[in-house]
């Protein structure tokens, strides 16, 4: 298709506005949300796309609803074809398969008009508290086997019509969740992102003309495109493989194979998850939609990390995963839980690049923890449902340390201490780095973090999602994995390790510890300089024997006067490289 | 006579402005000084006064204008700060709130910690969301953590413990146990500092608090003592990043609020420049070498922020140290005379990379060898190679122009003056996005607006941003050069309290808002009338305000005197309309809650007497012409010039011209018609009716 040319500088505008209007559609949800994880937890998407549907620009949010997005909004526009919408339309869909894999996602599109004429569309998805099924939070993992067990189903639905709520849609919506008041205050908040998303629209088709605008929207898909494939390009040619596993899925249930195969041809990479474990009788699948989302970013991440981010940076992208895996399921599989499969898809296609992108990659990171949270909140009087993100360090780098407590693929905040507290009946007793959890490398992986919370609240049900319990985030190059994560309900003297997705009750004043994986390190740990060993256990990330046995390093002293023994410290790491 | 002194120690340049009783204006200008800035204003002070042959005893007021709090910041030089915090969360301000603030860099870094975890320490307490107290504060359990501090060399500690908004006892005792223990070392409190929820963000700016602290109160201490030394027998005020000043004792305990003070005092001297030429409702624009600040001014007043953050990774969110303050409400962005424009991905992108003072633009002969926009002007005719910072520097027309050619017009196949005209183009559109996110974002229509334009290059794409934005008046103010430093005599007296008390406005008992708002008025005005140069005082109350069951708030204006049932009814109808006017939607169905009730103090507005311009003058001030790239006359065209000391009030413009003075340069595009005024600012009306080429963007309300 070729409409006229759009001089660079009236190109260089719009692209900057286009940009600018998806952060303002994220500004608006993150502002007027009602929910702990929209509004602290920034578990949300946003994007502009053009009247053909096809995304040209992003906001700064969760990466993973962006390769599920392009093809959302293509499903909602089959069910609902772009000529019969009107102004103040808006379609709404959470259906696994055609969204964003799982049911609390609630995805929305709603077009922008000019004159009369289609300019393209505002988008938002974003996680509701609960939709329904088994469990409060709607993310059950044990005793799942389809998605009717996980709440209600939308499929491509108009919830508004000409900026009127459509209250039958509303109203079944309100009656399918245990948390009506947020989930409404949260559909509001999209719908307030959304309408401001549509002014931002116009106002920039009238400002430069319809014509203009979608020849730019062309413009701007097609060299984003360019750069993707140049970057590409510049990536060795060949067939990487890469395998990990997550732990499992469920009480008693076997660890699950992530098997991936990156093809470097040239301009264009392909994906392939051949070798995965087959799709299981349980919340643990991950849509073909979320699966292609994380590997898309893996390569954005690994080959043009600051350039544009749309539809066009996905063309030379192929991802595929056999049908029937859990990386690919037919539906009605269930996929509630899906959040915590995105770090190891998104691992695996680093791991498998870490032979030829040496100095961008990253060991793999801490994984974090999402675990729900339902009951009778006595002070309140009500049923609760709450939501917790634990997000901890993430992996080593060439040539340095990882993040401490920095969210990985899935980008979100945590929840404020206080916040939760003001809001939910709940005491949160420790937030703390967790010493010696690092993978030991020549550069360390950040700590594992640890989130003890007490429950002020009967009929206690807690949906653990946890993972890298038994399977430790890699390191690469000689580096360490991270210590494996736990869960341990009133941790102490007889404290219980609890499994990683268990389904359970909890009593009132009942602690869950949250104790996260250490990420992977770097490169030779012997390697690492005595004088950083040396900072971290006058930080304390590291204990003196940990110094000693992880790093080879010999800290004697006490208190502010630690200090490293250089000869004992050398004389071991001599031994150790002759043991090799 | 009696004289008020107003300097402002900016990155490059520290500026000096005196006034009489009367109203004579002297400035100064003079290098800023590293590492002590205090050097520079004592210097600048000492030649200002002794060529306006003022003694120092004469000076009723001086008010200052620092970053000294955001460079030590900045520079992590601070050493002795410690944190004492709530057993289980020492790692907090490590934690923060984890969001990538780059979504797909692999090779992300948080801010450094201002605190190395060694020197952080908890203690057994715990208070609960509701202010109840589960755990009592182990008092032995302190002591061993405050000497254990002290041992490792902490000599200032900010105490940040968990719901301290909502029951301060804790950090209170501790205070004391500290005065008894280690009574050398210095203390902030959170509940202080920054009373309201969301422990990172209020350790944060804790933390900030105390790493400023001691070097804030040290300078502070012998700014003032050397200029009593000298005769000076007023008070030393300090600019906040407020717009109100404070003496600076006041300063010492909350150095925070005055992290970043110059620019406030630019966007408070647009607001009096606009209402001395009737125009309450504008943006403030300020173009220097390496950012553009934007600030709306609604009423005569510049809008202000609680949610500051300092020093962030080009401008992204999440990427810099929040603190919770109040902030004049500006808009910064790297848009300057020093910003680098490059050829990306086949179109210019114009910063936010700045070439600084050093190496400076190509044509400052530096050692840049990339194009900025100051190169582009330069190419573009608008500044004088000859007359740049009057006369004190000479540019290099053709290394600009080289550098432009090799580097943007060839790579992107476009003549030299079509590359300089998009650079000058596209450093205005990024200008202009951060124009709509201070007037549309904010529901305001820029064309109802006034735009003042200052800073050194302000003046030069002030009337090009204004047209793009439909606005119809700019104002170019006399001076533009120390417009900040005027700015500071123009701010009033003004310090602000904030108390989180969270209730739902149709359950809340007004007497008890009443009785708050007293107490706080009280702990206000306190300060205020220690340091009000008059004695007229006034206190402004606002509230924000969220639907039950939101995280953010919006501020509603609450109305004076004692609250009563209908008070706070017309204060949830105002929350809806300002929701609905920001949001799209409303939900009057919804109940509202407070969040945090907010006053200030306000002293008296201190006048400013702005000089007056020659109602005659005898020299021509058309100084000649110069080829100018305007391109809705097809390209170079001979420009009538004018030298702006020589223009006199009532003098008429029509541009396409270039009006030049020792600070800045005026550019005015065709269509432009400008005006003296009395106080010789420069009053231009534009086109703005839809042009052809420049079509208005249509608001849809």
């Amino acid at each position: 298709m070729s409409r006229r040319r759009v001089d660079p500088i009236t190109l260089g505008v719009i692209w900057g506005a286009l940009q600018s209007i998806a952060v303002e559609i994220g500004t608006t949800v993150h502002k007027t949300a009602y929910s702990e994880q929209a509004r602290e937890g920034q578990d949300f998407s946003v994007a502009v796309f053009d009247a053909e549907g096809r995304m040209v620009a992003q906001g700064p949010y969760s990466p993973g609803h962006m390769g599920a997005m392009s093809f959302a909004v293509q499903h909602a526009l089959a069910a609902h074809p772009a000529r019969t919408l009107k102004p103040g339309d808006a379609i709404l869909l959470n259906d696994p398969l055609l969204g964003s894999g799982h049911l609390p996602d609630f995805f929305i599109t709603q077009p922008a008009f000019h004159d009369g004429a289609l300019i393209g569309f505002a988008v938002n998805i974003l996680h509701h508290t609960d939709v329904g099924g088994s469990r409060p939070g709607s993310q059950g993992v044990e005793g799942i086997f389809d998605y009717f067990q996980e709440g209600l189903r939308i499929p491509p639905t108009k919830v508004w019509s000409a900026y009127r709520e459509n209250d039958a849609v509303v109203g079944v919506i309100a009656a399918n969740t245990r948390t009506p008041s947020s989930v409404l205050g949260d559909l509001r908040a999209q719908r307030s992102a959304l309408r401001v998303g549509e002014l931002r629209l116009q106002e920039l088709a009238a400002r430069y003309g319809r014509d203009t605008l979608a020849a730019a929207m062309d413009e701007i898909l097609a060299r984003t495109e360019a750069n993707m494939r140049a970057a590409i390009r510049e990536v060795r040619d060949g067939v990487y493989t890469f395998e990990d596993f997550m732990d499992d899925c469920g009480p008693g249930t076997e660890p699950l194979r992530v098997a991936v195969t990156v093809t470097v041809e040239g301009d264009r990479m392909d994906i392939d998850y051949d070798g995965s474990s087959p799709q299981t009788a349980s919340g643990m699948n991950s849509y073909i939609n979320y699966t292609r989302s994380y590997s898309y970013a893996a390569v954005k991440c690994l080959t043009d990390p600051f350039g544009p981010m749309n539809e066009g940076a996905l063309r030379p992208v192929t991802v595929s995963a056999p049908e029937g895996s859990f990386l690919n399921p037919r539906p009605p599989a269930g996929g509630g839980p899906r959040a915590i499969i995105c770090y190891r898809t998104f691992e695996a296609v680093i791991g498998a690049l870490a032979p030829a992108l040496p100095a961008r990659v990253s060991a793999a990171a801490s994984h974090m923890a999402n675990p729900t949270f339902g009951g009778w909140d006595r002070a309140k009087r009500r049923r609760f449902v709450a939501y917790e993100l634990v997000l901890s360090g993430t992996g080593a780098r060439a040539a340095k340390d990882g993040c401490e407590a920095m969210s990985w693929a899935f980008n979100a905040s945590n929840i404020p201490v206080e916040a939760q507290e003001a809001n939910q009946p709940i005491v949160i007793e420790r937030f703390e780095l967790i010493r010696d959890s690092a993978g030991p490398g020549r550069f360390r992986g950040g700590a594992g973090i640890r989130r003890d919370m007490r429950f002020l609240a009967d009929e206690g049900k807690l949906t653990n999602l946890s993972d890298r319990q038994r399977f430790a985030p890699y390191g690469l190059f000689g580096g360490r994995p991270g210590a494996v994560g736990r869960t341990v309900f009133n941790p102490g003297p007889g404290e219980e390790v609890v499994h990683g997705k268990a389904s359970r009750e909890f009593a009132y004043g009942d602690v869950i510890s949250f104790q996260q994986s250490g990420a992977g390190g770097y490169g030779d740990p012997f390697e690492r300089d005595p004088a950083r060993v040396l900072e971290d256990v006058l930080d304390d990330y590291l204990s003196t024997e940990a110094a000693r046995a992880q790093y080879g390093v010999v800290i004697t002293g006490e208190g502010a006067a630690l200090r490293v023994d250089v000869a004992a410290t050398e004389r071991i790491r001599r031994q150790e490289k002759r043991n090799r | 006579m009696s004289y008020r002194v107003g300097f402002d120690v900016g990155g490059t340049f520290t500026d000096f402005v005196l006034q009489s009783s009367t109203g004579e204006l002297h400035t100064a200008k003079r290098l800023t000084t590293y590492p002590d800035p205090s050097e520079a204003c004592l210097a600048g002070l000492d030649e200002l006064m002794e060529r306006a042959g003022v003694p120092w005893t004469q000076l009723t007021q001086a008010v200052h204008g620092t970053t000294l709090g955001s460079n030590i910041v900045i520079e992590r030089k601070a050493q002795g700060i410690g944190l004492l915090t709530t057993r289980g969360f020492r790692d907090v301000l490590i934690i923060g709130r984890e969001k990538r603030y780059q979504v797909y860099d692999l090779q992300i870094e948080k801010p450094a910690p201002l605190i190395p975890r060694r020197m952080i320490a908890e203690v057994r307490e715990r208070v609960l969301a509701d202010g109840s107290i589960r755990d009592p504060l182990d008092e032995e359990d302190a002591r061993r953590a405050i000497r254990a501090l002290a041992a490792r060399g902490v000599t200032t500690l900010g105490i940040c413990l968990l719901h301290a908004y909502r029951n301060p006892a804790h950090e209170r005792r501790l205070a004391a146990l500290v005065a008894e223990v280690a009574p050398e070392i210095a203390v902030t409190l959170s509940h202080e500092v920054s009373p309201t929820f969301r422990e990172y963000e209020r350790t944060s700016t804790t933390v900030v608090n105390a790493y400023v602290m001691s070097a804030v109160r040290e300078y502070l201490q012998s700014l003032q003592a050397a200029m009593r030394e000298r005769g000076y027998r007023g008070r030393l005020f300090v600019m906040q990043s407020s717009g109100g000043v404070a003496t600076a004792d006041a300063m010492e305990r909350y150095p925070v609020r005055m992290i970043e003070s110059g620019p406030a005092a630019g966007a408070l001297m647009a607001a009096v420049y606009g209402e001395l030429t009737g125009h309450k409702d504008l943006i403030a624009f300020d173009m220097g070498g390496t950012t553009a600040k934007l600030c709306l001014v609604e009423n005569g007043r510049p809008g202000t922020t609680t949610a500051f953050e300092l020093h962030r990774v080009n401008n992204a969110p999440g990427s810099g140290l929040p603190m919770n303050i109040q902030a004049i409400d500006l808009v910064e962005i790297g848009a300057g005379g020093g910003s680098i424009a490059r050829a990306r991905l086949g179109v210019i992108a114009v910063g936010p990379e700045s070439a600084s003072s050093t190496p400076g633009p190509v044509c400052y002969g530096r050692g840049g060898h990339e194009p900025t926009v100051t190169d582009a002007n330069l190419v573009l005719g608008y500044l004088n190679p000859a007359y740049f910072a009057g006369g004190t520097m000479k540019l290099d027309v053709g290394a600009a122009t080289r550098a432009i050619d090799q580097k943007l017009a060839r790579p992107l196949g476009l003549e030299v003056e079509e590359a300089a005209w998009g650079i000058h183009t596209i450093v205005n559109t990024n200008m202009e996005l951060a124009t709509r996110v201070v007037s549309i974002e904010r529901g305001r229509d820029p064309r109802d607006l006034t735009f003042v334009a200052f800073g050194g290059s302000g003046p030069v794409h002030g009337c090009r941003l204004a047209q793009a934005l439909g606005i119809p008046r700019v104002i170019l103010p006399a001076a533009a050069g120390v417009t900040a430093a005027i700015g500071l005599l123009a701010a009033e007296v003004k310090f602000d309290v904030a108390r989180t008390f969270v209730a739902r406005l149709d359950t809340l008992d007004p007497a008890t808002v009443s009785a708050m708002y007293d107490d706080m008025a009280a702990q206000a005005l306190d300060v205020v009338r220690q340091s009000a140069v008059t004695a007229q005082l006034t206190v402004v109350r606002s509230a924000d305000a969220r639907y039950v069951g939101q995280g953010y708030e919006l501020t509603v204006p609450v109305p004076g005197g004692r609250l009563d049932a209908a008070a706070l009814a017309a204060v949830r109808t105002r929350f809806d309309e300002i929701y609905a006017a920001r949001y799209g939607y409303s939900s009057p169905g919804e109940p509202v809650e407070i969040v945090t009730w907010k006053l200030s103090a306000v002293g008296g507005t201190p006048r400013v007497n702005l000089a007056k311009a020659a109602t005659a003058g005898t020299r021509d001030p058309r100084k000649g012409e110069r080829p100018a790239y305007f391109p809705e006359r097809g390209g170079f065209v001979d420009t009538p010039l004018y030298d702006r000391y020589l223009l006199t009030a009532g003098a008429s413009i029509v541009g396409p011209a270039i009006v030049e003075e020792r600070e800045s340069t005026t550019v005015l595009p065709p269509g432009a018609a400008a005006t003296v005024d009395a106080y010789a600012n420069l009053i231009v009306r534009l086109p703005v009716a839809g042009t052809p080429d420049e079509p208005v963007l249509e608001l849809i309300r």
